[in-house]
């Protein structure tokens, strides 16, 4: 019987879109991983510094780790901030 | 370590370091390195440039300046440092070859470098304006650019235009190609009297500069009055001797004459001797008037006067007698006049006479005649009226008998047709006792019918509502709902309601009561993450968030409040009691993070209600159906 009627209203797309309660960890997964490989980075610079100039101290390689931690922070914090606030992508701002 | 193998990897470097400045290799020193000088450099002690400086050579500075002129000359002695070997010792501090130099050098520098300053700068500008003359040249653009701004350019370049332009050109070399512009010559002149210019038609006032009123209007004034002083002068003078001769004159004759004159005047009742005596009494005052004749013609006048007293009397004369002949003549005509008049009555009276008995005879003869033709016409009337009097009559007999039998024919129809429907009629009513009999049946088909129709919806709506209880994951329940919409056919209500259900729950399916709860719990944990979430939430707030919602006090039955926790715990408790619109209302009322977390689970409850929604409303319908029909 299904077979035989026309479906009534276009299928609706299947979206890959997460689940919502799921939305806050899957942005702690992304800052922990972002935070992860920016300080790696930031300790690997820090360490090819001091060997190179500095000779071998240790302070460059926390000032690498620092700076991509902070890098890191930042990019989260935006992210958090931005959630929130549904976007307006597509709308058209109008300033008195 | 790495330093040397730097050093090694670098062989250009390598030659030039000892040989050429052997203190290069002392003075590359890293930032990081420590000072401890006095162990490293000890193999190779060439005078630095350093210590000019800090070994405190002050004092000496001084003399050395005031005391040597005698040490080398200057041109050497900028170089002397440079070029002294590596291997002799240092003699001395070696500053007193460095410290004359400047000295030296201070006075001329100024001198020198404002003259370099002033080289460079002609050199440059010359430089640029070549540049700019040749650009100017290449480029347009820069061309009216460097035309309009820079000084003398355009001369400039037009001179480096016109050169060109004559090496292209040899033939016209001897005009130059912005000749009208420049040299502006073959100027036409046209005279400043040249066409037609005013000028008055009198020639005589045209001398402007004579005095006149266009001057002063003053002066004309004056003189005008001078005249008016003048002129009535001889006007006083004459008039003074006049008065005196006339009375002289009319004293003397007039008297004597007047009364003469006065002696015609009864006589005068005729306007011709009137004309007569006033042409006399002229000729008198003419010769009063002049009194040089003395009384001269006073015989001649008397003479006339008399003349003219025999004139009026024969006028009178003549007129008498006119007038006594013109009453005769006057009588004469009264008697005839008479006699002509008496005539003319007796004649007039003869004549009407006669008009009036001939009169009599016509008056006579016209009333016959009318009288006659009246009659006529009297008759020819009366006949007409009678014969259609008569015809009018047969009308109406003809009439008459026409109805007659015309009521007869309906009549013998009436009775017949009455005669005919009383059979009739009973078949009538038996065929139409038959309707109703068959309308009735077909009436209860349709009962019957419906009462399946509507059997067959609550069965479908009853299909639809096992089949989303009884999933264990939530199912397509597409097919369930199409045999429903056919049951249903042209039901507008039932269409409308499947059409009120979001397509993603039938295409995707709805969770049930027990999974929509599990699914809140897991939902609930999520938010209670986040319910110590400010509005505008960074990283740090969300660490912090995270952390004290673990020591949450957990609120549970139906809290009060309007905070997350309690918020939660009273959906739990409605989610139990299975009240899904209430819960959803509850869930609807959070903020923020938690109201996006709660989201999905939220539109997934909408979506439930819709359809328990509209399954309720068809299942109302089926049971309206239902009572509708009896």
């Amino acid at each position: 019987m299904a077979d035989e009627t026309p479906k009534p209203t276009a299928p609706v797309p299947k979206t890959t879109r997460p689940l919502s309660e799921a939305l806050l960890n899957e942005k702690w997964d992304r800052c922990l991983s972002s935070f992860l490989v920016k300080s790696g980075l930031g300790l690997s610079f820090g360490v090819v510094f001091s060997v190179l100039l500095f000779k071998r101290r240790a302070w460059p390689a926390f000032v690498g780790t620092g700076f991509g931690a902070g890098r890191a922070w930042e990019e989260c914090d935006n992210s958090f901030k931005r959630a929130t606030t549904p976007s307006k992508d597509g709308l058209r701002v109008i300033r008195p | 370590m790495l330093r040397a193998s730097i050093l090694r990897a670098r062989p250009a470097l390598r030659p030039i370091a000892p040989v050429a400045r052997p203190q290069w290799r002392v003075a590359q020193r890293f930032f990081a390195d420590e000072k401890n000088l006095g162990d490293t450099v000890v193999p190779n002690p060439a005078p630095s440039v350093t210590p000019s400086n800090p070994n405190g050579p002050k004092p000496t500075v001084i003399p050395s300046s005031s005391v040597p002129k005698t040490p080398p000359a200057p041109e050497t002695g900028r170089s002397a440092p440079v070029a002294q070997p590596a291997t002799t010792p240092p003699t001395g501090p070696g500053n007193a070859s460095i410290a004359p130099d400047p000295q030296a050098a201070k006075p001329k520098k100024p001198k020198r470098r404002l003259r370099r300053f002033f080289f460079y700068l002609l050199g440059l500008s010359v430089f640029g304006y070549a540049g700019g003359v040749w650009y100017s040249l290449v480029s347009d653009n820069f061309h009216d650019f460097f035309t309009e701004y820079i000084p003398f350019a355009e001369d400039a370049v037009g001179y480096f235009e016109e050169r060109e332009f004559r090496r292209r050109f040899p033939g016209r070399a001897g005009q130059p190609r912005l000749h009208p512009q420049i040299s502006g010559e073959n100027k036409v002149t046209i005279p400043s009297k040249a066409g037609v210019s005013p000028r008055t038609a009198d020639e005589g006032s045209s001398d402007l500069a004579a005095k006149g009123p266009h001057v002063s209007a003053v002066e004309h004034n004056t003189q005008v009055t001078q005249h008016a002083e003048q002129t009535p002068k001889p006007k006083k003078e004459t008039p003074a001797p006049v008065p005196a001769p006339v009375p002289a004159v009319a004293s003397t004759p007039a008297k004597p004459i007047a009364q003469i004159d006065h002696l015609n005047t009864p006589a005068a009742g005729e306007p011709i001797v009137q004309d007569v005596v006033k042409i006399l009494n002229d000729i008198i005052t003419a010769i009063n008037a002049d009194n040089t004749n003395g009384n001269k013609y006073d015989s001649a006048l008397e003479k006339a006067k008399s003349e003219l007293g025999k004139v009026v009397s024969d006028i009178s004369s003549l007129k008498e007698g006119l007038s006594k002949s013109a009453e005769e003549k006057i009588q004469a005509a009264h008697s005839e006049f008479d006699t002509a008049a008496k005539e003319l009555v007796r004649r007039w009276e003869g004549h009407m006479h006669e008009q009036e008995s001939h009169w009599k005879e016509e008056y006579e003869n016209e009333r016959e005649r009318l009288s006659k033709s009246y009659k006529d016409k009297l008759q020819s009337e009366l006949d007409t009226a009678n014969k259609v009097y008569e015809q009018r009559l047969k009308n109406q007999l003809l009439e008459q008998s026409i109805s007659l039998q015309n009521n007869f024919t309906t009549s013998v129809r009436d009775r017949v047709e009455a005669e005919r429907d009383g059979r009739l009629g009973k078949l009538n009513e038996l065929s139409s006792s038959v309707q109703e009999l068959e309308k009735l049946t077909a009436e209860w088909n349709s009962v019957i019918d419906s009462n399946l129709k509507t059997q067959h919806l609550v069965v479908a709506v009853e299909a639809v509502k096992s089949a989303l209880e009884n999933q264990v994951t939530p199912k397509p329940f597409v097919s369930e709902l199409a045999a429903l919409k056919e049951i249903a056919a042209d039901d507008p209500v039932v269409s409308a309601a499947i059409s009120s259900i979001n397509p993603t729950a039938y295409q995707r399916g709805i969770p049930n009561a027990a999974q929509l709860i599990d699914r809140f719990r897991r939902v609930a944990q999520e938010v209670r993450k986040a319910a110590l979430l400010p509005e505008d939430a960074g990283f740090s707030s969300h660490i912090a968030s995270l952390a004290m919602s673990k020591v949450l006090f957990k609120k549970s039955g139906l809290a009060v409040g309007q905070d997350v926790e309690a918020v939660l715990a009273r959906t739990e408790v409605l989610l139990e009691e299975g009240d899904l619109d209430a819960a959803a209302r509850e869930m609807n009322g959070l903020q923020g993070w938690a109201k996006v977390l709660s989201k999905d689970w939220l539109s997934e409850a909408r979506r439930v209600l819709e359809v328990k929604q509209a399954l309720d409303v068809i299942a109302t319908e089926a049971r309206l159906n239902s009572l509708l029909i009896d």
